[in-house]
């Protein structure tokens, strides 16, 4: 659930959601006063309008192959429509698809936002609601905290810290940082299914392309490698990394890559 | 500029790349390359090899349910990085590198791609 009944702006919610989805994925939110749409997304870009239920104008954005400027309009009041302020709203997540691999088309999630003046970075205001008045509450009882797991200095978790911000979402599996990540939800659980599946069979792709079976080696894998996104996976001893890339991130790679080799 | 004459312009611009080389990944030929790295055929079958496991699955198909077929590759090692750039346009077509660590991956990735481009359109 991505807004509650007591949400005044559940449009933000809906649009985070969207903004936050980098890998193609098919997004239906369904509102608690009865409408649903769905839309196919991918790297922060709505695609096409591939359901609706219950809503009115739908015939200018349903169907569309990929939605293009002269639909933005009509799409934005479809999603005002179904992000009903103190309606609940449900967002259910699944394969996207056909034309999904298309992450060039499509409307930007950015520019919706911007059209509706919503903030998708400012979690504490939506359209200048106000917050509601928060009860205080009895003091939280004193918990130790553990200390937080550190990664190994040289492991994979370390290089995909150093890579830096193009690394929008990374897993690691095996060995001392095992189960550690960053990124968006979504993402990293849709690196650990693949990876779940795969694992094997990256192992031997690795191997094809590694000095010796089981060697260190680092594999980025985009369009272009300089814009668009890239897959980035690398092995270092018993350990995996798979990671998504944004933008150009070629040379933080590299150092990083130096620098856990050094 | 024919093929060689590109090819050589590469590593004049770039001295870290050791090895520029155009291939055939459909029948695993290398045409023509270019640098000072000393190769034998197996080497090069190899890297011709190397270039086609890169645009393999399973991880070619993640980047193209992710965000599309994939053109680009490097591969680092301990030694050395290698990339690989396949034609847009005919993606049998591609340039197969091996550089140094101290490359500046970006600059050449950009300008492999336009030498690619140049010599696939016969440019």
């Amino acid at each position: 659930m991505i807004a509650e009944a007591d949400d005044r702006n559940p449009l933000a919610q809906l649009l985070r959601t969207a903004n936050e989805t980098m890998l193609g994925r098919s997004l239906q939110f369904d509102s608690a006063s009865g409408p649903s749409l769905t839309l196919d997304v991918s790297g922060r870009r709505v695609l096409r309008l591939t359901a609706a239920i219950g809503l009115a104008g739908t015939e200018t954005c349903l169907g569309i192959e990929v939605l293009e400027d002269e639909h933005k309009d009509n799409l934005i009041k479809l999603l005002q429509a179904v992000a009903a302020p103190h309606h609940e709203l449900r967002v259910t997540s699944g394969p996207i698809g056909r034309g999904g691999e298309v992450v060039s088309v499509g409307l930007p999630v950015a520019l919706l936002a911007d059209l509706v003046l919503i903030d998708l970075n400012d979690l504490a205001s939506d359209d200048g609601f106000s917050e509601p008045e928060v009860e205080p509450s009895e003091p939280e009882p004193q918990t130790m905290v553990p200390a937080p797991v550190l990664p190994s200095a040289d492991g994979l978790a370390s290089f995909a810290e150093t890579v830096g911000p193009e690394l929008v979402a990374w897993l690691v599996v095996g060995g001392d940082d095992h189960g550690r990540n960053s990124g968006p939800e979504e993402m990293v659980s849709h690196l650990q299914g693949f990876l779940d599946d795969e694992r094997d069979s990256v192992e031997r792709q690795l191997d094809a392309l590694s000095a010796e079976p089981g060697g260190p080696i680092c594999v980025t894998l985009g369009a272009t490698l300089i814009d668009g996104h890239s897959i980035l996976c690398a092995r270092l001893r018993s350990d995996v990394l798979l990671g998504v890339v944004e933008g150009d991130g070629t040379n933080a790679t590299l150092t990083a890559w130096r620098s856990v080799l050094s | 500029m024919g093929v060689n004459e590109s090819l050589s312009a590469v590593v004049k611009a770039f001295p870290q790349a050791r090895l520029v080389a155009f291939a055939d990944l459909s029948s695993r030929m290398i045409l023509s390359s270019a640098g000072k790295l000393s190769t034998t055929q197996e080497h090069l079958d190899r890297l011709c090899d190397q270039a086609r496991a890169s645009f393999d699955d399973p991880l070619f198909s993640l980047s193209v349910d992710a965000f599309g077929e994939p053109h680009s590759a490097v591969i680092m090692g301990p030694e050395n990085l290698r990339v690989f750039l396949r034609s847009d346009t005919e993606p049998a077509d591609a340039l197969c590198c091996i550089c140094d660590h101290s490359i500046d991956l970006a600059a050449f990735v950009a300008k492999i791609r336009d030498t690619l481009e140049s010599i696939t359109h016969g440019g």
